[in-house]
């Protein structure tokens, strides 16, 4: 990266990279468990509710709170954070990116490709896959896009990025998995129709309407392109653990590989780099970022 | 090409046939719990054929809302 002369040395990219290396190590265990946790959570409501155990509304509450908790272990595997670049233990993250994504009904293969290719192309309103998402007028209109199905348009980027290789195989390799998902859907709802409305068909829609709004709307809202412009910093009236840290999605896009829950250690570390870089909001991170549990402080 | 033409198939008519089994089916699941309809012999035809409507005109229109 060149590195603008206005830039003291001491705030260089060179430098800000080994700080954010320091949070890129720890393994990724809590993920795991909510990605793994949640999955199995899901597949047992489906014996117990139809077993007349638990009530079905229970089931969808329940279901509903696991396919919110469902994309984040999924998106911490397509950035390879569970592996670290370590071939021995690179199945995790095909295993916790595949079965996290169940409740969602989404095939890995696709939203990992997809999710590069936003990495990539941050805001870019031809090549960013979540363009559609962040540059939309209101949160009513992002839900409406996303149970319309019109925000996952994601045959426009087959087209786009037709010339890379690797994207057309990994979207290839999507496509079984995606009619699998349709075809055990299909199947599920003429045997148990309102089961599987309600544990399966609205939890993933309301859980892909949640991720769309805090993952894709609202840390990209009224940014650009440009590695310290394309997402901000903002604030929301929940707790932060129970909207995935999203208003932290900044440090996210400087650095992916820092593991998530390592993110408001690395934001109070990297601080004086971002406000450096004036960044829209740096200033205003507080020195200790809290209500964390899952950190040691 | 008989798969590309299943394919094909799909891809053009999926919300027709989304429409037609998922909602048709939970449509008439529905009604059948109703008390005011449930009896009546006609209503799965009228709770498929919903469904396929409502497919066809997200066909049409080319989106569901």
């Amino acid at each position: 990266m060149r590195e603008s002369p206005e830039i003291a040395a001491e705030f260089s990219f060179k430098k800000e990279k080994a700080i954010a290396k320091s949070f890129s190590q720890r393994f990724q265990w809590e993920m795991i468990l909510i990605g793994l946790g949640q999955a199995v959570i899901w597949l047992s409501l489906w014996p117990l509710v139809l077993n007349g155990i638990i009530d079905l509304w229970v089931g969808f509450l329940i279901a509903s709170l696991c396919a919110c908790f469902a994309y984040l272990p999924s998106h911490e595997a397509q950035h390879g954070n569970y592996s670290r670049g370590n071939l021995k233990r690179r199945w995790l993250d095909g295993f916790v990116g595949h079965i996290t994504l169940i409740t969602l009904m989404y095939p890995y293969h696709l939203l990992r490709v997809t999710h590069m290719k936003h990495h990539a192309y941050t805001n870019d309103p031809e090549k960013d896959p979540d363009y559609l998402n962040a540059h939309t007028s209101s949160v009513l209109k992002v839900i409406k896009n996303v149970l319309d199905g019109s925000t996952v348009d994601f045959e426009k980027y087959l087209e786009v990025f037709s010339a890379d290789k690797a994207f057309v195989n990994s979207f290839e390799k999507a496509i079984p998995m995606a009619l699998l998902y349709r075809f055990i859907l299909l199947v599920l709802v003429i045997i148990f129709p309102l089961e599987t409305l309600l544990l399966w068909w609205l939890p993933a829609k309301i859980g892909t309407v949640y991720t769309t709004v805090f993952f894709s709307y609202f840390p990209h809202l009224g940014t650009s392109t440009g590695r310290y412009q394309n997402t901000r910093f903002w604030t929301h009236w929940m707790p932060r653990y129970l909207n995935h840290s999203m208003q932290l999605h900044f440090i996210h896009h400087l650095h992916p590989s820092i593991g998530h829950y390592d993110e408001p250690k690395a934001i109070e570390a990297l601080k004086p780099f971002l406000v450096a870089r004036q960044v829209p909001g740096a200033d205003q991170i507080p020195d200790r970022v809290t209500h964390n549990p899952l950190i040691r402080t | 090409m008989l798969i590309k033409k299943f394919f094909d198939h799909i891809s053009n008519w999926k919300m027709a046939w989304f429409g037609l089994i998922f909602l048709g089916s939970i449509i008439n699941a529905v009604l059948q719990k109703s008390s005011l309809v449930g009896d009546s012999p006609y209503v799965s035809v009228f709770a498929f054929g919903a469904g396929a409507l409502i497919g066809l005109v997200a066909k049409i229109r080319g989106a569901w809302l």
